[in-house]
């Protein structure tokens, strides 16, 4: 029972750190190769990976995505897609994707003349289901080792805290207030019941039972 | 238009939701302040009439007085900034988002 206990937890914690790891921006330091647009078709469960655009049609099953092709510090390569959010989740509210593929062409640089740039993504890349971060924002930097504070997860962390804390000073707050109450007056007509119930049992016993019961006294035994 | 519209309705029922929630829960910890502050008046005053602390018309009285002066203050109105402040973070991230 432990064990399933510790499972569910396990997996909730997972679940919640995982939702926070996909949808909290994160920055990575990289030098643009390239830039492309695919046709993707966009029909199996990975579908979620993926923005849905507002005026896309809901049969539609596949569609153009633009790409931007780079490589990061450590050397290794990262390929982020670049789509809208629009007004749907996570809200970035990122309707410039043209825009920010025009600034990626503008920084493609070659190996032997890097020009450095930090990239704001969220989502994951996974080689196995072909899934991309979309790219949110791109910014030249002087070099590959620049230090990059990650305010805005700060912020959205702290004020999540903030909330939880709030939420449960509310429910205290109601405990205390409505629910204890509640259940004080619960538990005094419970007494009153049970000292009625007392009344009606001695009530009921008659004559010789109080008698019985005095005789009792004498033997140690509390009057009942 | 329709995820604009979807996050207007969801928005606003996600923020009127938490207004409400604040506006009881700032309410009950003011009539607890209040309870508590004639308590610490009054404490002792009544001992002799066995009164101290009980629910007696005075202390009524008082806490009513109390959340009147409550219902319009200022800090009371400031719960309304449950709604602005999101409102306003929206414009804010659209702004850096796509204009800067």
């Amino acid at each position: 029972m432990r064990y399933v206990k510790w499972t569910i937890w396990a997996l909730l914690a997972l679940f919640v750190v995982g939702f926070f790891h996909y949808t909290l921006p994160q920055h990575d330091v990289v030098r643009v190769v390239n830039t492309y647009q695919e046709r993707q078709d966009l029909q199996d469960w990975t579908r979620i990976f993926w923005a849905s655009p507002d005026d896309q049609a809901t049969g539609l099953i596949n569609r153009d995505v633009q790409f931007i092709q780079t490589v990061r510090a450590n050397g290794k390569p990262m390929v982020y897609r670049n789509e809208d959010t629009g007004w749907s989740w996570p809200p970035y509210f990122k309707f410039d994707t043209a825009n920010l593929q025009t600034e990626a062409d503008d920084l493609k640089s070659t190996a032997e003349a890097p020009k450095w740039a930090v990239v704001t993504h969220y989502g994951w890349r996974n080689e196995l289901i072909s899934i991309f971060p979309n790219a949110v924002a791109i910014k030249p930097v002087a070099g590959p080792d620049v230090r990059i504070v990650p305010w805005v997860n700060i912020i959205i962390l702290t004020a999540l805290a903030l909330v939880l804390f709030m939420i449960r000073r509310m429910w205290l707050q109601f405990r205390e207030r409505v629910v204890d109450p509640a259940m004080d007056d619960a538990a005094d007509a419970w007494d009153r019941v049970d000292a009625q119930a007392d009344e009606a049992r001695d009530r009921a016993r008659g004559l010789w039972g109080r008698f019985a019961g005095w005789l009792g006294t004498w033997r140690g035994k509390p009057r009942r | 238009m329709i995820a604009l519209l979807r996050l207007a309705v969801f928005g606003f029922i996600a923020m009127s939701v938490a207004y409400f929630a604040m506006r009881i829960y700032f309410r009950s910890t003011r009539r607890e302040e209040l309870e508590k502050e004639w308590d610490a008046q009054n404490a002792g005053a009544n001992a002799d009439t066995g009164t101290d602390g009980a629910e007696t018309p005075e202390r009524d009285a008082y806490i009513e007085a109390g959340m009147k002066d409550y219902e319009g203050s200022l800090r009371r109105k400031l719960i309304w900034l449950v709604y602005v402040i999101p409102s306003i973070l929206i414009f804010v991230l659209i702004y850096l988002t796509n204009y800067s």
